[in-house]
């Protein structure tokens, strides 16, 4: 079985794959990338209003093949400015 | 090494259950003379298969055992850790039918008891069959301070938590001593025992190595600062009940 090392950073703590795991092949690699960024998510925050979660799955050749990354994008709203029925007003 | 089938010893049992109460010569010798069947079982086999009814009970006498429940999606979460002297099944002495596996984490060997001589056992000496039924309590016990780690606890704290406690568990029986203990386990089988996807234990162990309080090598877990880590992951051992009173 191929193997992959999976990076990861919250936007503060990187954390760089240098043991690999075998895997099937590039889905499930993907799919243990995707499955930590939750993770990282629930262990720093609430923390600040700006933050990016990313991962990366790194082949054998040390070839990135597949990125994923999340953004908190937090801001205190002006006075004066109500959420509507359908839910809180997004900018658009 | 005997045969499947022969005797084994319960030390780790009697061992086990004097961690908490003095044990009486009689029950000493009533524990001796348990019928039981000695079993070895390769890592990743089962001990205990779920949905079974199980005709006796089994206590660890060496190696890592797990309860563990899987999904449909072949997901696994490991529900609690077993070591020597842990009766890995006793509540299905009442409980009938297993609504979770046991299985082997490493290489292990077990006795099986049958329920039948517990029941004797127990009619003979309600104070072991107290000792026993202590035995589901703390299983419990362990229980609450695993789903609070899972709920409330960081990450690195989690793992901390489960450290102190597989130490101060693994010392009291004589398997780990000056901080060290063997636990040679796959980082896999960590992520489910913590519930944490599998890159998020390998950044949870740097995390915790970078406080100098655990070093961890292979299989060998080292606890350089037990205080240190205890404070970090709040871990009260009161839970785990070591202390020998009258019960």
């Amino acid at each position: 079985m191929p193997r992959y090392y999976i990076d990861s950073s919250d936007g503060n703590f990187s954390h760089v794959d240098h043991e690999g795991v075998e895997l099937a092949g590039d889905e499930a690699a993907r799919y243990l990338a995707l499955d930590a960024l939750p993770d990282m998510v629930r262990e720093v925050l609430p923390d600040g209003d700006q933050r990016e979660f990313a991962v990366c799955v790194r082949d054998e050749g040390g070839r990135v093949i597949y990125s994923a990354s999340l953004t908190l994008t937090g801001a205190w709203r002006p006075t004066g400015e109500s959420d509507g029925e359908d839910g809180p007003a997004l900018a658009s | 090494m005997a045969e499947k089938g022969f005797p084994g010893t319960l030390q780790a049992l009697l061992t086990s259950l004097s961690l908490r109460d003095e044990i009486s010569t009689e029950e000493v010798a009533l524990i001796e003379g348990l019928a039981r069947r000695r079993r070895f079982l390769h890592r990743g086999e089962e001990l205990v298969s779920q949905h079974s009814q199980p005709g006796e009970s089994c206590v660890v006498l060496s190696g890592f055992t797990a309860r563990e429940v899987v999904l449909a999606d072949g997901k696994r979460q490991i529900t609690a850790l077993h070591i020597p002297g842990d009766f890995v099944d006793l509540h299905a002495l009442l409980l009938k039918v297993m609504d979770h596996s046991v299985i082997a984490l490493t290489d292990c060997e077990a006795a099986y008891v049958p329920h039948r001589e517990l029941l004797r056992v127990i009619e003979r000496s309600p104070h072991l069959g107290r000792l026993f039924w202590l035995s589901t309590v703390i299983d419990g016990a362990i229980q609450r301070a695993w789903i609070t780690s899972s709920g409330r606890r960081s990450a690195t704290a989690h793992l901390g938590h489960l450290i102190c406690e597989l130490y101060r568990r693994l010392a009291a029986v004589g398997l780990a001593e000056e901080g060290r203990f063997a636990f040679p386990v796959a980082q896999s089988e960590l992520a489910d025992a913590l519930g944490f996807s599998l890159v998020h234990v390998n950044r949870t162990l740097q995390d915790l190595r970078a406080t100098g309080l655990v070093s961890w090598k292979g299989s060998l877990v080292t606890i350089l600062d037990f205080d240190g880590l205890a404070r970090l992951s709040q871990f009260d051992p009161t839970y785990l009940n070591l202390v020998k009173m009258p019960r």
